[in-house]
């Protein structure tokens, strides 16, 4: 069916199309064209130009040889498989609180939305303070308390990279806790009447109503998650600037590691080796949201 | 099955009383339908004796059982919601049999209840199927099947026909009917359509405001209003209202609007020259020598019927006549209310005057 219809278009109806545009399609062209040049101007160009730096072999055999490459790896593969994922538990529990209606509830949850409005590099900065073993304030406190010295939470690296976590799961859980409030907001409240009335508790409830209205969100929501954190580099970065002795790093810090080491074929070669993460990711979420 | 007992429950949320003590006894295999308009309570008066909302004070007991406390699952109900809330994500067979599998039945008896349902309401070919495949009759059936399943001691249905179009309500509306003829389950309904109400019910509760107006057969309600409320709700199109004064001394009848004469059979004691209004029904009304004059407006036939409006002494009033009359707007003639069939309600408070 569709063969036939689109016969007419092909032959003479398309030369004669192509050597005068109508007025409908030069419009088209028209109102097009600042987007395509933005688009290379700001996405083809520079990215086209980081592959251009990272395209020699040797970069990657250095990159793999390199201790802090390695481990940045593993340290990213942590991040999103259980940093993103602890968060996204937690936001689904959260979700169901906040959706309560009560009048206390409502004003807990616009505090609760805080540490995600407010800008990144004073609130993490002031918990690199707050985790500083000898002044800080959790340090402090904790001598204070016990009598014994905290934690050196910010030189020991498996604290350091779980600190790291802890901030970017405090810092944009809200957001997610959100969109799942939002999910479940679109829950027809008299699925769950019925529900009551066919003798469920309120953990059937959650496993035959709300989770199979939510799943695809959460889904969704996780490998979003796992996309933006990949290229989250704030919560790393400034809480502890990859340290002690570049074990924190992430792949997102190291570019910029190496690019002050002035090696900045080795910072492209990192970014590019984060595309084997990103892209099955994407390909998965457009394929889901394509459905 | 078993009887149910409204006794002065009333509901407020907050500070806002919506329901004012209602008392309703219902007895063990009755099919009763609380109407009202929109904001009359019947809704909330339905889902306290579910259980989907606290009753702030009275009782409703089901069976000979105070269910006061005692959450849904336990009341032993079931429930058909207006929107039907089938579960999305369950084919039609999952949705009918979920109670039993809440309940932990073995998968037999399970299958066995979902077949049964479905062949009273002819769901065989579908239970594989998902809510979204069907159409709103469909899943409207679904709905009573999962209620059926359960095989409660008392069916509720939410307005369970307002989402389905007109030539579809009436069809569920019989089924509806048959259905309880054959199961012979207590019923609640709730509707705001009088119609639904007078044609399905064994009994009719009217609420209006949060208090009952009153509690009848359907033809109760339609022959012996107890109030202008009920008798301006019940039946369509509705009562024709005429303010007047009752006159008893001499001969008997009701002086209407700008002096019109109109007849009454007899005047309630000491009644002569009280402010009252005259209620008759558009279709107690014949065309006679010695009837009221009036004005034709609209004429609308309806084939089987013709409703004629028109003006009696200024007031406009609806009559229905099986006859087919060849009348014209701005024809005068001579209509005559049924002396029998008056009603005769009290001016401020509307409460029924005559017998």
């Amino acid at each position: 069916m569709s063969s036939t219809l689109a016969l007419p278009e092909s032959g003479a109806a398309v030369q004669a199309r192509s050597a005068r545009l109508t007025p409908w399609q030069a419009w088209g062209l028209i109102l097009i064209v600042p987007y395509m040049l933005i688009f290379l101007l700001f996405v083809v160009y520079p990215v086209g130009y980081g592959f251009w730096i990272a395209r020699h072999p040797h970069s990657y055999v250095q990159l793999v040889e390199d201790p802090i490459f390695v481990r940045s790896a593993i340290n990213t593969l942590m991040f999103l498989v259980v940093g993103i994922n602890i968060k996204m538990m937690i936001a689904l529990m959260l979700s169901g609180f906040f959706v309560q209606a009560r009048g206390w509830i409502k004003w807990l949850s616009v505090i609760f939305i805080l540490p995600w409005a407010v800008p990144s590099i004073p609130t993490i900065l002031s918990v690199r303070f707050m985790l500083n073993p000898e002044w800080g304030l959790v340090n402090s406190l904790i001598f204070r308390l016990t009598g014994e010295d905290g934690p050196n939470w910010l030189n020991d690296p498996t604290i350091a990279l779980s600190m790291a976590i802890a901030v970017h799961i405090w810092k944009s859980l809200p957001f997610w806790t959100l969109i799942l409030i939002a999910g479940r907001l679109a829950i027809p409240a008299d699925l769950y009447e019925s529900a009551s009335v066919d003798g469920a508790t309120n953990m059937q409830k959650f496993r035959y109503v709300t989770w199979p209205s939510l799943r695809t969100l959460y889904l969704t929501s996780t490998i979003l998650s796992m996309i933006w954190t990949l290229g989250d580099f704030n919560s790393v970065y400034l809480l502890t600037g990859g340290g002690p002795a570049d074990m924190t790093h992430v792949l997102a810090t190291l570019g910029i590691r190496y690019l002050r080491l002035d090696q900045v074929d080795m910072s492209m070669a990192a970014i590019v080796c984060a595309l084997p993460f990103v892209l099955p990711l994407v390909y998965f979420m457009m394929k889901r949201l394509a459905k | 099955m078993a009887s149910v007992a409204i006794r002065d429950v009333r509901k407020s949320f907050g500070a806002t009383a919506v329901i004012h003590g209602v008392d309703v006894a219902i007895r063990d295999g009755e099919f009763v339908v609380l109407v009202g308009p929109s904001g009359c309570g019947k809704s909330t008066l339905l889902r306290m004796i579910a259980g989907l909302e606290n009753i702030t004070s009275g009782e409703i007991s089901i069976g000979n059982r105070v269910v006061n406390n005692l959450p849904p699952k336990e009341r032993d109900i079931a429930m058909v919601f207006q929107n039907y809330a089938l579960y999305p994500h369950m084919t039609v067979g999952a949705n009918m049999g979920f109670s039993l599998k809440l309940r932990g039945a073995p998968k037999e008896e399970i299958d066995s209840g979902v077949q049964r349902a479905a062949d009273i309401l002819g769901l065989g070919p579908y239970l594989d199927r998902f809510p979204r495949q069907l159409s709103g009759g469909q899943r409207q059936r679904v709905a009573m099947g999962r209620a059926i399943v359960r095989d409660p001691q008392v069916f509720l249905f939410d307005e369970p026909l307002s989402n389905l179009d007109a030539k579809l309500r009436v069809a569920m509306r019989t089924e509806i009917k048959e259905l309880h003829q054959r199961l012979k389950t207590t019923t609640v309904y709730v509707t705001h359509d009088q119609i639904e109400a007078m044609t399905m019910a064994d009994k009719i509760v009217v609420m209006h405001d949060g208090i009952v107006e009153q509690i009848g057969t359907p033809l109760d309600l339609y022959d012996k209003p107890a109030n202008q409320f009920v008798a301006g709700f019940i039946g369509s199109p509705s009562m024709n209202f005429l303010k007047g004064k009752v006159k008893a001394n001499g001969s008997i009848g009701f002086e209407g609007p700008n002096g019109v004469k109109l007849p009454l059979k007899a005047a309630p004691a000491n009644s002569d020259g009280r402010p009252a209004v005259y209620g008759i029904r558009p279709e107690h009304f014949t065309i006679a020598d010695d009837g009221a004059e009036a004005e034709i407006v609209v004429v609308e036939p309806t084939g089987s019927e013709t409703q004629v409006f028109a003006r009696i002494g200024g007031e406009e009033i609806v009559a229905v006549f099986r006859e087919r009359h060849q009348f014209k707007p701005g024809d005068k003639v001579r209509l005559k209310p049924d002396p029998t069939l008056v009603h005769l309600f009290d001016e401020a408070t509307g409460k029924r005057l005559n017998d």
